[in-house]
């Protein structure tokens, strides 16, 4: 016996992927690590807890909106565009890195990892908020407060957090138009 | 019982005659993958006086690249099979009945399993666990028995495909009806694991010979009559008897205590924690029966461990073994990883891979089901202090810890927690013992504190109240109390260096959070009903190391003065990689230029080993060093904080060799050029006057010489202009002597010595390289340190200091961090980033300590395989006043302080610093962690 399998095709880091025959029930993290070798969406809990396993999924209006990889089946993201860790940095067309993304150039900039498992959930979690802090400003006095809440879900082991939130409220002050008043 | 074991214990590896072992980091290429920014050549990693601007390995880690052990697939690693199988465990999850066989009638006939494997079946194959007494008798249940230990495996399934693989584990996850049990039996644990005692009392002030001491005179080591532990008989025989009268004599002093002493006694609880290392236990093994090649691609943080225990598994089973070829990819364990089943296990399943890689990976409810646990530890602790003085006579502790159903490193921690219990105090009489249990818990092994937080943590919350109870400032009975430079612990030995705690003191009691406490706590309270308010204080120091440090590391510069850097240290997060090659830049002023870690293919240093340290006696040591090829170690785990200090050792001496024995006669001879001997000859310039930075090199007022012209001017005279070292730390460094072409005898704080010489070296120089293209230099003669060392204990301190503001919300007992201070002494800052990186971070896992991380041991606990983050509370973000928290290192007292191990050190004094300030807040007292909010409203009510 076979597992049921059904068609998925989806856009990848800009590139279209599929369709491809998955198994109806394959969580997302499985469908990037294991048929497309992409393994930067890291397995933490399985449960949605501590969100290393994050993508982005690119709105039709452009917008970005986080997803837990792995309690989210791969095919909810049929037709979608999703953007993964490894389709944040700019990359020639050998593969060469060409530049960071503003978030990646400030954690690395504010040692803000140890053991960098959990970076890539980190990476997308404050790449989506800037992303939101673009449509909607907040106050400075708000910067802290928001910064943590927003990246309260995402766990970290090695770094207590510190360099981490420093990092992306530092981004946030150097990039003009995310606040206001 | 092994008598003198330290630290980290032991393990020896099997016979392994004509089989080659291979070791060999994984990612050199992401490793090395720097954004390169022209016009300045190389990488752009650093600032221009040689600072680095972010971590060596950060462009990888921060783009996703694959890094850590569990990313690689089979089709990743060169020369293996491109198709890939994927296993998994059934685990029991009854210790109390008998294990009679597995029913996979749920997962129906289309997710059955292309391969299962039983206990009879490694049996009938020669499989047996490597070390029993270490890694447990059993890899899986037989059946029949009774399992060891909650949650120990039954089965192995294996999948040739995933999809199937992964819809199978889903399947039988929670299911009880998998595993089948038949009768009702008593538990089965393994034998206790161990039982020592320190004994100390002083010859009446610090600096008079000891009275006894373990390290003058012995350890003591009990056994077990059922659950009793059974201490040697006292009495004037030998050196245990003589230390047992010695701890009835501090009984009797205790009993005899009288009005004018403060007595206190306390019982305390640290409980048990998983590390929670965000990558699970993972490995992926594949067997290549044709060429009998045991390919091995794991998470650890102790490879060559892993390679030579396989190694010798595999010879005594039907398998043919030629060779063992590790692979080890980027790892985060807290010390979890480090000699542990899970890769051992993994080989199993790649031996039943049927000729294809199996890949073995824990999910997060696996990974707390049997991952490496921290010991709870229960303590019975007693201080008897002078009332009129406010010093401390006597500190008697006497722990139990429970090791779980495998040994691992159980009696090691146990006893280490009782050497480290004195924390930052002088005890003139002392009496530590501990116990390590077995039992049905799932496994405890090496986990970062490694038994000193349970015991420091106690301590300090007993100091707080004993100074409470005295009427003075906490921070003022530390004072008189402290352990100064000089002093000895409680087992005998004189730590290394100055020890600053009363530095730091005298700064914690300056500072506002403590000066203002009370004003601030009556302000508080009045403007916030309902919430108490708190400060704390704990001081505690911590050892690094194990008592067997042992590394390997080579420099070499060619012409045109690029460096080439080798160190046998692998990236477990903390920035080793990073702070390794700055250490290079401080002395030869200038980084690398190429850098390679995890290195364990040395042809030029051939070194042998009996890999005994800790127990071989004195006389077999001098015997054995006669062979100058032999070491007690070839290198160590990633663990025990040993990175900065210990493997920056074998870094700094190889470096300091090359200044010596290439760039400075190189330099002198640039600048001796010319008529007369040169510029050189009028001045007297001297070697301690060279000075190397910024690519330069200068002495005594002579022109500037850049490094790549020295570099050049040493291969044009032929000489050393390559240096591998091996380096043996024993509490102490060992140092031999070596016959040096052209320079005649040296000594070196080394034990191993390999040089290549430059270019235009003649003919008899070239001779010489005949070890891997090195010439490796027999030594002349060597001294290690005594054997007598090891019941030192430890020599090697980093105090911190944390002061914990909190508010206590007296309705729903949750305890709020507000703010927090710390001050850690660590000598020289190699990189301060990394330093500080660790100090949040050790803080962060200290709060969760204090605050909400708990498993109960049996039944309800992880062995049941439901435990995972929803239920298992970790800090985040918000736990940790993030905004608000500040620390501040002491500067180092000059230059040469060498670098400290604080890994673990960081993350202790937070924990009872947190339960001081509850207890400032609504002064009541917590002898139970963690301090939860029922147990706070329970206090309360």
């Amino acid at each position: 016996m076979t597992l049921p399998t059904k068609p998925l095709a989806l856009t990848v880091n800009g590139q279209p992927v599929g369709p491809l025959d998955v198994p109806e029930g394959l969580m997302m993290q499985d469908f990037l690590h294991e048929y497309l070798n992409l393994t930067g969406a890291r397995m933490g809990c399985g449960q949605g807890i501590c969100h290393a396993c994050t993508i982005m999924v690119e709105e039709a209006d452009g917008a970005v909106r986080e997803m837990r990889t792995c309690i989210t089946g791969a095919h909810w993201f049929a037709g979608k565009k999703v953007v993964t860790i490894e389709g944040h940095a700019q990359h020639d067309a050998q593969g060469g890195l060409v530049a960071l993304s503003p978030v990646q150039q400030a954690f690395i900039e504010h040692f803000a990892f140890q053991c960098g498992y959990c970076t890539p959930g980190f990476v997308t979690g404050a790449t989506v908020l800037i992303d939101q802090l673009k449509r909607a400003p907040i106050p400075r006095a708000e910067l802290e407060k928001t910064v943590t809440e927003a990246l309260d879900k995402h766990i970290c082991r090695c770094t207590g957090y510190v360099r981490y939130h420093t990092a992306v409220r530092d981004l946030i002050l150097n990039t003009p138009g995310l606040l206001r008043g | 019982m092994q008598v003198g074991m330290s630290r980290r214990g032991f393990l020896r590896a099997g016979a392994l005659a004509g089989v080659a072992l291979k070791v060999s980091f994984l990612t050199p290429a992401a490793q090395a993958r720097l954004i390169e920014t022209p016009p300045r050549p190389g990488p752009d990693w650093l600032t221009p006086d040689g600072k680095p601007k972010y971590r060596l390995d950060a462009i990888a880690k921060v783009t996703g690249a694959k890094t850590f052990a569990r990313d690689y697939r089979a089709p990743d690693l060169a020369g293996w099979p491109k198709e890939q199988s994927h296993a998994f465990l059934i685990h029991a999850t009854k210790a109390d009945h008998t294990f009679e066989g597995i029913d996979l009638s749920v997962l129906g006939e289309g997710l059955k399993p292309d391969r299962i494997v039983l206990h009879e079946d490694l049996i009938a194959d020669g499989i047996t666990t490597p070390h029993p007494d270490f890694f447990g008798d059993v890899f899986l249940v037989p059946k029949g028995e009774t399992p060891r230990l909650l949650g120990q495996p039954v089965a192995l399934l294996i999948y040739r495909d995933f999809a199937r693989y992964d819809a199978a584990k889903r399947t039988v996850r929670f299911d009880d009806s998998v595993v089948r049990y038949g009768a009702k039996t008593p538990f089965n644990p393994p034998p206790h694991y161990g039982a020592s005692r320190y004994v100390r009392i002083d010859g009446g002030t610090p600096d008079a010979e000891d009275v006894f001491s373990p390290f003058k005179d012995t350890a003591i080591f009990g056994s077990f009559s059922g659950d009793a532990v059974v201490w040697p008989p006292a009495g004037e025989g030998d050196a245990m008897a003589r230390g047992m009268a010695a701890a009835a004599q501090i009984e009797r002093d205790i009993a005899a205590a009288g009005d004018g002493d403060l007595v206190l006694k306390r019982h305390y609880f640290s409980q048990s924690i998983d590390a929670s290392a965000m990558e699970a236990d993972n490995g992926n093994v594949w067997y290549d029966a044709e060429s009998g090649v045991l390919h091995i691609m794991a998470a650890s943080q102790s490879p060559y461990e892993v390679a030579e225990v396989s190694a010798g598994m595999v010879t005594k089973s039907k398998f043919r073994l030629t060779e063992v070829d590790l692979k080890v990819g980027y790892t985060v364990g807290y010390g979890t990883k480090d000699h542990y089943l899970f890769p051992f296990l993994s080989v199993v399943a790649g031996l039943y891979g049927e000729g294809r890689p199996v890949r073995l990976a824990n999910d997060r409810f696996e990974q707390f089901q049997t991952g490496l646990k921290r010991h709870p530890f229960w303590m019975d602790n007693t201080l008897v202090i002078d009332r009129a003085t406010g010093k401390f006579r006597i500190m008697t502790g006497h722990f139990k810890t429970d090791g779980g159903g495998r040994a691992n490193y159980s009696f090691s921690v146990s006893f280490v927690g009782a050497t480290a219990a004195q924390s930052i105090y002088y005890l003139p009489k002392s009496d530590f013992s501990a116990a390590a249990f077995a039992s049905r818990a799932v496994e405890a092994g090496s986990t970062r504190g490694y038994g000193t937080l349970q015991s420091m943590s106690a301590t300090e919350m007993m100091v707080d109240e004993a100074a409470e109870l005295l009427g003075l400032d906490a921070i003022e009975l530390r004072l008189r109390n402290v352990f100064r430079s000089g002093m000895k612990n409680t087992q005998g030995a004189i730590p290394g260096g100055a020890l600053r705690n009363e530095e730091i003191l005298l700064k914690a009691r300056a500072h506002p959070l403590w000066a203002e406490r009370a004003g601030k706590k009556k302000a508080y309270e009045a403007a916030n009903p309902g919430k108490k308010y708190g400060v704390g204080y704990a001081h505690v120091q911590k050892d690094y190391g194990t008592g067997a440090e042992a590394a390997l590391a080579s420099l070499e510069i060619d012409p045109q003065g690029r460096i080439r850097f080798r160190h046998v240290a692998h990236e477990m997060g903390p920035g080793v990689t990073t702070s390794q090659a700055i250490m290079v830049g401080e002395i030869l002023g200038r980084v690398p230029d190429e850098t390679e870690y995890g290195v364990v293919r040395w042809p030029q240093m051939p070194l042998e080993t009996t890999d005994e340290p800790y127990t071989l006696s004195q006389e077999e040591e001098d015997r054995r060093k006669e062979n100058p090829r032999w070491t007690p170690r070839i290198t160590s785990p990633m663990s025990a904080t040993n990175s900065v200090y210990y493997l920056g050792h074998a870094t700094r001496e190889a470096a300091r060799i090359l200044v010596d024995l290439a760039l400075w006669p190189a330099a002198r001879a640039l600048w001796s050029r010319g008529t007369g001997g040169g510029m050189l000859a009028p001045y007297d310039v001297r070697r301690e006057e060279l000075s190397l930075a910024n690519g330069m090199l200068n002495a005594g007022g002579l022109p500037p010489l850049a490094f790549e012209a020295v570099a050049a001017e040493a291969h044009r005279m032929g000489l050393p202009v390559g240096v591998s070292v091996h380096t043996f730390n024993r509490w102490q460094w060992t140092e031999a002597e070596f016959d040096i072409p052209g320079r005649g005898r040296e000594r070196r704080v080394v034990d191993a010595l390999a040089l290549r010489y430059g270019e235009g070296a003649p003919a008899e120089r070239r001779q010489l390289e005949t070890t891997g293209g090195w010439h490796f230099i027999e030594r002349a003669a060597v001294s290690y340190p005594p054997t007598q060392r090891n019941n030192a204990g430890v020599t090697y301190y980093a105090p911190m200091a944390t002061l914990a503001e909190v508010m206590v919300d007296t309705a729903s007992g949750a305890v709020t961090l507000l703010s927090h201070h710390s001050i850690l002494e660590c000598g020289r800052q190699v990189v301060p980033e990394l330093v500080s990186g660790q100090v949040q971070g050790g803080i962060a896992m200290g709060i969760g300590h204090a605050l909400k991380e708990y498993l109960p041991l049996y039944e309800d606990g992880p062995g049941d395989g439901t435990w995972n983050w929803n239920r298992y509370e970790l800090p985040r973000a918000l736990d940790v006043a993030l905004w608000t928290q500040t620390a501040e290192v002491l500067p180092p007292l000059s230059d040469s302080d060498p670098p400290k191990g604080i890994a673990e050190v960081v993350m202790i004094a937070v924990v009872p610093a947190i339960a001081n300030a509850v207890t400032h807040a609504i002064g009541k007292r917590f002898y139970d962690l963690p301090i939860t909010p029922e147990k706070v409203r329970e206090a309360l009510s």
